[in-house]
């Protein structure tokens, strides 16, 4: 505990410098924007401006990008309560009661409510995190091939589990993904795969091209511009404090989703999504006025704008820990940080101890900066919503392409992305849900690789799976999994999966 | 029978499958205390087909084929070709020039705006992006025959 004290003060060491204050502030400011936006999420904030964290070093770049990630949980509010449409998709239960708080005239308080509960969530999950992180990636030291292969197994069961998608549709995108990712040379063998002769294709397609295209060029090809509705609240200054009857329904909301939000973004799937849908189920089951859910009730912003922020904090610990991402948008920053040759895993915070802890640093000090600017600055983000959609989106498509040629001034990648993005907009139609593909495509070389080593010290036999006892207790969570998903399909019954499949269905 | 977007999707997964066990006949499997580069892919191709036809069995649960909406088809056709385009000629004629004239393709083709407004914006957002990228950041963007 004390040596985590000491390092936690090097990282502030490290974080404080101008420099790194610089690019936190950067990240949390373009975050909120990518938040604020509708139609860039996170993910393709962080991709489309990836390349221009190449002249920074490693410290600096992750502190940028992670700020976008964060930033981008607190911007979603803005206009999920102002304009009534989710920013980014863990948005979308503020919507209900956000939008009914601002239909109210109390828009200025929700967005008060929302901005602190995020700022205690954050520091709450950024606290938790501190104590868990460490001691986790001294645990996966241990770790070898079959355990890794074991965890991996778990990931993407647990993906397919908690996603509001089928687990058929799930598993069907992660295999994809895994295809994606065993295209180009073989590690262990030599041999190309799936390359067409294309030289450019010889070191396997990037996250950048896939992540851009599905889900920026995506999103822009199924939304036309007048699909967008422009109507935008603008609360004044001065109505920005809640009163003290809407403080103390917030505060029992915050502290629950902070908990939960934590607990969600530690496991595999789109965390921030699902933690803000639970936290708002909770709250309306045991509030004593669940008729007010849908026409205000503060419980409804204060709880899932929590733990969606929690969420993305929790999301970090599997990520720094253990160097396994619980999402595509974790999958980009592992891949930022080893585009700048700092490779993640329990060896992270002993090798490069400047990188982890001022990591964790900055995200104490992004989130007081979140909580300093959104309030104030709510009447910039409201201009930024009135810009017409049909002017921003031709300006994303050419990020997209900047972004994604600059990562390798590789035009090949660049026509990926276009691939990606048609692909995306099908997909779309079909109902899949494109996140466990970047996944797979992330895990993909880690997996095999694991899987083929165990396979060579097991001299061919799958029982090394299950005579380890940490690979056998994960394969067995898994099994569990699937057996509970297999109850619920034969029971027919609905959970809360159909239940946040059916809310999103609504909101978009 | 009805045709559903399920027996579509499913369709395409186990077509795909099969293709990648197609294109994978001359890459090694090894054997289990050796895998070769070609284990992985057909497991996972395998995989697909068995979830592809587990769509296909579903099927039935799913909504029909026709009532998929492609109102919004028309527009992504649009968006698709203008961007495949100026990535055709992006390497060739630059940055500036192949990016702005993408941007006022957008700009009229699709939401039909005025030529005037949509040109000034256009020209002004691409150069403000290529200072920013070329000087600001250092980070070179493509230039054209021209030197910009």
């Amino acid at each position: 505990m004390e040596s985590t004290f000491f390092s936690l003060m090097h990282g502030f060491a490290v974080a404080m410098q101008p420099g790194m204050l610089w690019y936190a502030f950067l990240g949390c400011i373009v975050g909120t924007l990518v938040g604020v936006l509708p139609g860039i999420g996170p993910l393709s904030g962080i991709s489309i401006l990836l390349p221009i964290t190449f002249g920074l070093n490693a410290t600096e770049a992750v502190i940028m990008l992670a700020g976008i990630y964060y930033g981008s949980q607190y911007g979603g509010s803005t206009t999920a309560i102002l304009m009534r449409i989710p920013g980014e998709a863990s948005s979308v239960m503020t919507c209900i009661d956000g939008g009914a708080m601002a239909k109210k005239g109390r828009a200025g308080a929700a967005l008060c409510i929302s901005a602190v509960g995020s700022w205690i969530a954050g520091t709450f999950g950024i606290i938790v995190l501190t104590m868990v992180a460490p001691p986790l990636a001294t645990l996966a030291l241990r770790f070898g091939p079959p355990e890794y292969t074991s965890l991996l197994v778990l990931g993407l069961i647990f993906l397919a589990y908690m996603s509001s998608t089928s687990l058929v549709r799930t598993l069907l995108m992660a295999c994809l993904g895994l295809m994606l990712g065993m295209i180009g040379i073989d590690n262990m063998t030599g041999h190309f795969r799936y390359s067409f002769d294309l030289a450019e294709l010889g070191d396997g397609i990037g996250i950048v091209p896939v992540a851009v295209g599905l889900f920026g060029l995506g999103e822009i090809l199924s939304t036309p511009s007048a699909n967008v509705v422009g109507e935008v609240l603008s609360p004044k200054l001065r109505e920005l404090l809640p009163n003290r009857e809407e403080w103390r329904q917030a505060i029992m909301p915050i502290a629950r989703g902070s908990v939960l939000g934590f607990i969600i973004g530690i496991i595999p799937g789109s965390a921030h999504i699902i933690s803000s849908f639970l936290s708002y189920a909770l709250e309306k089951k045991i509030s004593k006025h669940p008729e007010e859910f849908g026409k205000g009730a503060v419980a409804g912003v204060a709880g899932p704008e929590s733990a969606n922020n929690a969420a993305s904090t929790g999301a970090f610990v599997p990520m720094l820990a253990l160097g396994i991402p619980t999402g595509p948008i974790t999958a980009v920053l592992i891949g930022a940080l080893m585009v700048h040759g700092v490779g993640v895993g329990p060896q992270l915070i002993n090798e490069h101890p400047d990188v982890f802890w001022g990591f964790v640093a900055s995200m104490y000090v992004g989130n007081l900066m979140l909580l300093a600017l959104n309030l104030p600055l709510v009447g910039l983000f409201v201009t930024v919503l009135r810009i017409p959609y049909a002017y921003l989106y031709p300006l994303i498509i050419m990020f997209c392409i900047i972004g994604v040629y600059e990562v390798s001034h590789s035009i090949i990648d660049v026509w990926i992305m276009l691939i990606m993005g048609v692909l995306g907009y099908g997909l779309r139609k079909f109902s899949f849900d494109p996140a466990p593909l970047v996944l797979g495509l992330v895990i993909s070389p880690i997996f095999e690789q694991s899987l083929r080593q165990s396979l060579i010290m097991s001299d061919g036999s799958w029982m090394i799976f299950f005579t380890r006892p940490i690979a056998g207790g994960l394969l067995i969570v898994s099994a569990l999994l699937l057996v509970l998903s297999a109850a619920s399909f034969v029971m027919k019954r609905k959970d809360w999966r159909d239940k946040l499949a059916e809310a999103e269905a609504a909101e978009s | 029978m009805n045709l559903r977007a399920d027996h579509v999707a499913g369709g395409a997964f186990v077509a795909f499958g099969a293709l990648i066990i197609a294109l994978s006949g001359d890459l090694p499997t090894g054997q289990l205390s050796m895998p070769g580069s070609g284990f992985l892919p057909k497991i996972v191709a395998v995989l697909m087909i068995v979830f592809g036809l587990a769509l296909i069995v579903r099927a039935r649960e799913g909504k029909p084929f026709s009532e998929i909406p492609w109102d919004d088809g028309k527009h992504a056709l649009l968006v698709t070709i203008i961007t495949a385009a100026a990535i055709g000629f992006y390497i060739y004629l630059g940055f500036v020039i192949t990016m702005t004239l993408m941007m006022v393709a957008l700009l009229i083709l699709i939401e039909r705006r005025n030529l005037l407004i949509a040109g000034t914006y256009s020209a002004a957002v691409v150069l403000l992006a290529y200072v920013c990228f070329t000087f600001l950041l250092k980070s070179p963007l493509p230039t054209s025959p021209l030197g910009y």
